[in-house]
């Protein structure tokens, strides 16, 4: 298996002179999640053209890069959204192959997203919704499911987490929820599934200062040393307030740039049509409607 | 994406309630005539007036023809190849629990309706019937220290002859229909509830019919009065065994509210369906209907219908009384090559009168599901008004959702409000519960009682579950 | 129907009279015109007037007809409107009785009589496609009818047409036909005018053929009185791409029936349509549509209204059909009913018919009177309430009437409905 160095080596180093060979934080820890030369399409356009990205415990990343640039593919594809298809390369999980698995049994793994546009499910209590996740991920854990006392004592405790209204639980899933109202359930989720692998897709979209504030708070209060987190993010103000180990820059559909928090600085100061340099004519962004970003 | 076929396939499942059982029974020869209908009513050792009733319906039903405006479809239905009576063989009915037949108890047993003194339900009062008789009802002594009538309409005829007299056929005349004018020549049990002036039924009601012989058709009758300021909540649940040939069912079912009182209907109708191939399967042609005579009277509809091969049924209110108000609350599940034309009739008569209509149509396979409906606001009922909402939900491209409502108003101080839409499980729904971990299974299940929701929390409780349980029953299979 | 009933009577007595064919004024009628006539006489002769009993007439009698007497309508003395002179950026057609509306008028670019081949290899099969071949109003049309107006759309249109059919005073029965070709990226906006102000009847039957990615403003505008009757069917077969924007607005008439009828053949076209039918004294106002999507992703956006009056009656019924080919249909439909009498009578019967699982459909209806809320907020800013009553009526009125062609301004329709037809 190529080290995270091999791997940047191929990746960056080819277009760049410039060219950010950057320390792993604990060279021991556990890889977590380990993607190699990933292509994906959507019906027939290819959106992912060769991803490597190692996440180990105890990480948190960040992805940028503009619209249609493949991020969000990237993390819907981890989940196992079924519009997009694997042309090539592998996607492990704790060593083992993630891509055969169905979505449910990903969750159930550790593997979690937060969406960017969480779905309304009318109708569904959010309260049974929570507790039914819960559960199917505590039996694959081997722990003792929680009757609906248990989960509301468990519940109540990790809605502090996001600072949110018990009322909440009593609504349909996502329903009427506020932009900030849905991000901090994803959140409440994350807290609830207790993933290893946490994919948080634009999770600062839609969201005011404060509600960025409280969400992110909310993460860095769940991040731990036994799981790596993935932000999916645009801008730099998230990254204010979830320090990023690594930072990466995608576009057309590959990691460009990968390098420390400073790149995102360096980013929201240059924009990212320097990262563009170094596309051959036919990676030109401009080729990728953003429009087949699937939302 | 593919898990829209698989949707579809969980929507199959095996019928659990399919099991004949093997008692004996005595038949009387198949054919109607008039000496079927007197024979029925001597078996019974009914009073002139309920033969003279029969009669009467049967030369009505004589001149009458099918009706032929729903959107079903099935082939002609002889009325001289089907058996008019059929019993277990035992006498009169008995005392106790312990004299009945213990294969009929275990029977019920196995429907998950336990009748012995030592595992019924601690809070609802069941009536069983089965074939054409009562054999059983629950609580009763305990319901009369009430002042409660409940039994069969059999032993009501008897016992309460004045109080049948006196309402039996007055919501639905004999003439109503084809079906109601034959099940008023021929019916053979059901169940009566009385609850008198003032009185607060204590438990549930509840009555479980069964059909077990293939070649029977059944024709039960119930009838409930609630007196002034009386209440009570009553369900009812069906199933029968599989046959490959269709049975019919021709239910009537009348509801008499008086002022203030409140009557709760639910039912919860699993009759066999027939299989995919849309083979066999009862025809359940039913008449429900109350009327809320009245001033401040209630009555309320709430029906779970997932099984029968074809369901023809519009339980209705009559709202008469001032203020008197309706409800009506379905689900419809239809599955394979099912058809179900149902929905509500709510006829606005006096002032001040509301109704609220809630139906969630769910088609799956190959089947049909229509909801039809009417709401008449009449000249004298000033401010009335009726909110319908009407949702269908298609799994698969090749099930029809239907929406035929009806609506008059003769009355400008009033308002009708009606909506309704179609939808189906959303793609990116399901992605999101399976990302949570949740089986697509499951997830189907939970939409789907998340859609019907409104309906299920109309149930009584100890139902509720029973209902929800029942609609996922109809969605597991096998995934993939 | 028993042949001696007065109803048998009186079609037999209207099918004698129109029995020699009209003189054929525009187009030929041989071939396929007098087939269609001879099968739809047999038809009528054969069935007689609907009966309440099918489901289609369940809630309108045609009884009112026989008061009409059975004799051709001639053209009116004085078939100009002084009192509504055209809009100068209009060219009016009079439409009516033996006369060729075409005769002695320069037709603008883009709009050419059809040529006879043409019209007979097109006549009917728009009635075909929307299915409604069988519909007693086209079959009593084809009946009568002796000639027909038959245009071809070609490329944008620029002046918008006026087609006027006025029965003035006069008694009779006035057969009219129209049949439209809309060409491939054609444009035309039309208004369909009828007046009447007697015992008189208007059948008129319309058949417009639209080519992909052609668009027809069509407007009717239709202004009865006394116990004048009108029998409108209106076919349109939409090819993918085109936009059928259809607003119909009647009032006035002791009985009125329209019958849009639209099929998208292969869907992905638009269809929007809007309605307004008034009813007062003993009137009835009926409007049954049929919207068809035959193929993908097509567009309805339906919102019918009525009004009524003393013991007037309105009759909704809309049907939406999306079988299985119909798939991303998008499909909504909208009746609210105006009731401000307790003699009178709505009824509204919207349809769906869904077999397709992936698509958006949403329909809705109201019956109430006009908002007590609204009416006190206008008369606690000094408004009687008459005046306030008005003011809602009309506001109700004009989100249909704002959808008619432009030109039918010249006709000032919101007065003629709201004065003439509900004088309060």
């Amino acid at each position: 298996m190529p080290t995270i160095l091999e791997s940047l080596d191929l990746d960056c180093s080819l277009f760049h002179s410039y060219s950010l060979l950057f320390p792993v934080i604990r060279p021991d820890a556990t890889i977590l999640l380990e993607i190699r030369n990933l292509h994906a399409k959507v019906g027939d356009q290819p959106i992912l053209k060769g991803v490597d990205l190692t996440l180990r415990a105890g990480e948190i990343h960040a992805v940028m890069g503009r619209n249609g640039s493949g991020k969000s593919t990237l993390s819907k594809l981890l989940a196992g959204h079924p519009a997009y298809t694997v042309t090539a390369g592998t996607v492990h999980y704790k060593g083992e192959d993630l891509l055969t698995l169905a979505p449910e049994e990903r969750a159930r793994a550790g593997v979690f997203l937060g969406f960017q546009y969480p779905v309304e499910i009318p109708g569904v209590s959010n309260l049974e919704f929570l507790r039914v996740a819960t559960n199917s991920r505590r039996v694959a854990q081997g722990v003792e499911e929680l009757d609906t006392f248990a989960f509301e004592d468990l519940v109540r405790e990790r809605l502090k987490v996001v600072q949110m209204d018990p009322a909440f639980l009593e609504r349909s899933v996502n329903e009427g929820f506020s932009g900030g109202e849905k991000k901090r359930n994803e959140i409440l989720q994350m807290a609830l599934l207790e993933p290893l692998v946490a994919i948080l897709d634009e999770t600062d979209s839609g969201l005011d200062i404060d509600a960025l504030r409280i969400v992110s708070a909310g993460v860095n209060q769940l991040a731990t040393p036994d799981n790596c987190i993935l932000l999916i993010t645009h801008y730099q103000r998230l990254l204010d307030e979830i320090t990023p180990d690594f930072v990466h820059v995608m576009a057309a559909g590959r990691i460009l740039r990968t390098g420390g928090k400073e790149l995102a600085l360096e980013l929201e100061r240059r924009g990212y049509d320097w990262i563009d340099e170094g596309l051959e004519s036919s990676d030109q962004v401009d080729s990728i409607a953003p429009a087949l970003e699937v939302v | 994406m593919t898990s829209t076929a698989s949707v579809g396939d969980l929507v199959s499942q095996p019928y659990r309630y399919g099991f004949v059982t093997d008692i004996e029974t005595e038949k009387i020869a198949k054919g109607l005539d008039e000496d079927v209908v007197r024979l029925i009513s001597a078996k019974k050792h009914e009073p002139a007036f309920l033969l003279n009733f029969r009669l009467r319906a049967y030369a009505q039903w004589l001149q009458m023809e099918e009706p032929d405006w729903a959107a079903l479809g099935h082939g002609p239905i002889d009325y001289q190849e089907m058996i008019y009576y059929a019993a277990p063989k035992q006498q009169s009915k008995k005392a106790s629990l312990d004299e009945v037949d213990p294969k009929l108890l275990e029977t019920f047993d196995k429907l998950g309706i336990p009748l012995s003194e030592q595992k019924r339900l601690s809070n609802v009062a069941v009536d069983a019937v089965f074939d054409s008789v009562s054999i059983a009802t629950t609580y009763r002594e305990k319901l009369a220290e009430h002042g409660v009538i409940f039994c069969s309409i059999s032993e009501a005829v008897k016992d309460y002859p004045d109080l049948i007299e006196r309402y039996l056929g007055t919501v639905v005349p004999s003439n109503d229909n084809f079906f109601a004018a034959l099940n008023s020549a021929v019916f053979s049990d059901g169940s009566f509830v009385f609850i008198p002036k003032g009185v607060c039924c204590p438990m549930e009601l509840s009555t479980y019919f069964r059909i077990n012989s293939g070649d029977t058709g059944q024709f039960e009758r119930t009838l409930i009065v609630a007196e002034e300021a009386a209440s009570v909540s009553y369900l009812e649940g069906c199933t029968a065994p599989m046959f490959d040939t269709n049975q019919l069912h021709a239910a009537v079912v009348e509801l008499v509210a008086l002022d203030d009182a409140n009557i709760k209907y639910s039912t919860v109708q699993n009759w066999y369906a027939g299989d995919e191939k849309g083979v066999g399967g009862i025809y359940n042609f039913v008449t429900k209907r109350g009327q809320c005579r009245g001033a401040r009277s209630h009555i309320s509809w709430t029906q779970v219908e997932t099984g029968s091969a074809i369901t023809w049924k519009y339980p209705s209110c009559v709202l008469q009384g001032v203020d008197s108000s309706g409800e009506f609350y379905s689900v419809a599940l239809t599955n394979n090559l099912q058809q179900a034309d149902t929905g509500t009739k709510m006829i606005h008569v006096a002032p001040g009168t509301r109704s609220t209509i809630i139906s969630k149509g769910i088609s799956a396979g190959r089947s049909s599901n229509s909801y039809r409906g009417l709401v008449q606001i009449g000249p004298k009922a000033v401010g009335a008004r009726n909110y319908s909402q009407c949702d269908s939900m298609l799994i698969g491209d090749t099930a029809a959702a239907n929406t035929f409502p009806y609506l008059r108003s003769q009355q400008p101080d009033a308002s009708i409000e009606h909506e309704a839409s179609t939808c189906r499980i959303s793609e990116d729904q399901l992605f999101y519960l399976q990302s949570r971990g949740i089986g697509l299974e499951e997830s189907v299940s939970m939409m789907v009682s998340g859609f019907c929701r409104d309906v299920f929390n109309q149930l009584p409780m100890e139902f509720a579950a029973e209902a929800d349980k029942l609609l996922a029953l109809k969605l597991e299979g096998s995934v993939g | 129907m028993s042949p001696g009933s007065a109803s048998a009577v009186w079609l037999e007595s209207v099918l004698r009279v129109f029995e020699p064919s009209l003189p054929a004024a525009v187009g030929a009628t041989a071939g396929d015109l007098a087939q269609s006539r001879t099968a739809a006489r047999d038809h009528l002769r054969r069935l007689g007037l609907p009966p309440t009993r099918q489901e289609a007439w369940r809630f309108t009698s045609l009884a009112p007809l026989i008061a009409v007497p059975p004799r051709v309508l001639p053209m009116p003395e004085q078939a100009f409107e002084p009192n509504h002179p055209p809009a100068s950026k209009a060219l009016r057609l009079y439409w009516g009785g033996d006369r060729d509306p075409l005769a002695g008028v320069d037709l603008p670019e883009g709009l050419s009589r059809l040529e006879t081949s043409v019209q007979d290899a097109l006549l009917g099969t728009v009635l075909q496609t929307a299915g409604t071949t069988d519909s007693w109003l086209a079959r009593f049309n084809a009946a009568l009818v002796g000639q027909v107006l038959a245009l071809r759309v070609r490329g944008r249109v620029a002046l918008p047409l006026e087609l006027v059919s006025d029965c003035g005073q006069e008694t009779g029965v006035r057969p009219l036909r129209l049949l439209l070709l809309l060409e491939e990226d054609a444009s035309l906006e039309l208004l369909q005018v009828h007046r009447a102000s007697d015992t008189s009847l208007t059948t008129v039957v319309v058949e417009a053929q639209l080519a992909p990615r052609s668009r027809l403003r069509h407007g009717v505008l239709a202004q009865g009185a006394g116990a004048s009757c009108l029998l409108a069917h209106l076919a349109f077969s939409q090819s993918p791409a085109s936009e059928l924007d259809l607003t119909t607005v009647v009032g006035g008439w002791g009985l009125v029936r329209l019958e849009p009828a639209i099929s998208q053949v292969m869907g992905a076209a638009a269809t929007r349509l809007r309605g307004l039918q008034v009813a007062r004294d003993r009137q009835i106002a009926d409007l049954h549509s049929l919207v068809r999507f035959e193929g993908p992703e097509g567009q309805l956006d339906q919102l019918q209204k009525a009004v009524v009056d003393d013991a007037g009656r309105s009759i909704f019924h809309g049907a939406v059909q999306v079988p299985q080919a119909a798939q991303r249909t998008s499909a909504s439909q909208l009746s609210r009913n105006l009731l401000l009498c307790d003699r009178a009578r709505v009824d509204a019967i919207p349809q769906l018919e869904i077999v397709a699982d992936d698509v958006r459909c949403t329909h809705g209806a109201t019956v109430t009177r006009l908002q007590q809320e609204e009416l006190f907020y206008l008369r606690s800013r000094g408004l009687g309430s008459d005046q306030a009553a008005r003011l809602l009526l009309e506001g109700f009125c004009d989100e249909i009437l704002a959808s008619l062609p432009e030109s039918a301004s010249s006709w000032d329709p919101a007065a003629a409905l709201l004065r003439k037809a509900l004088p309060r």
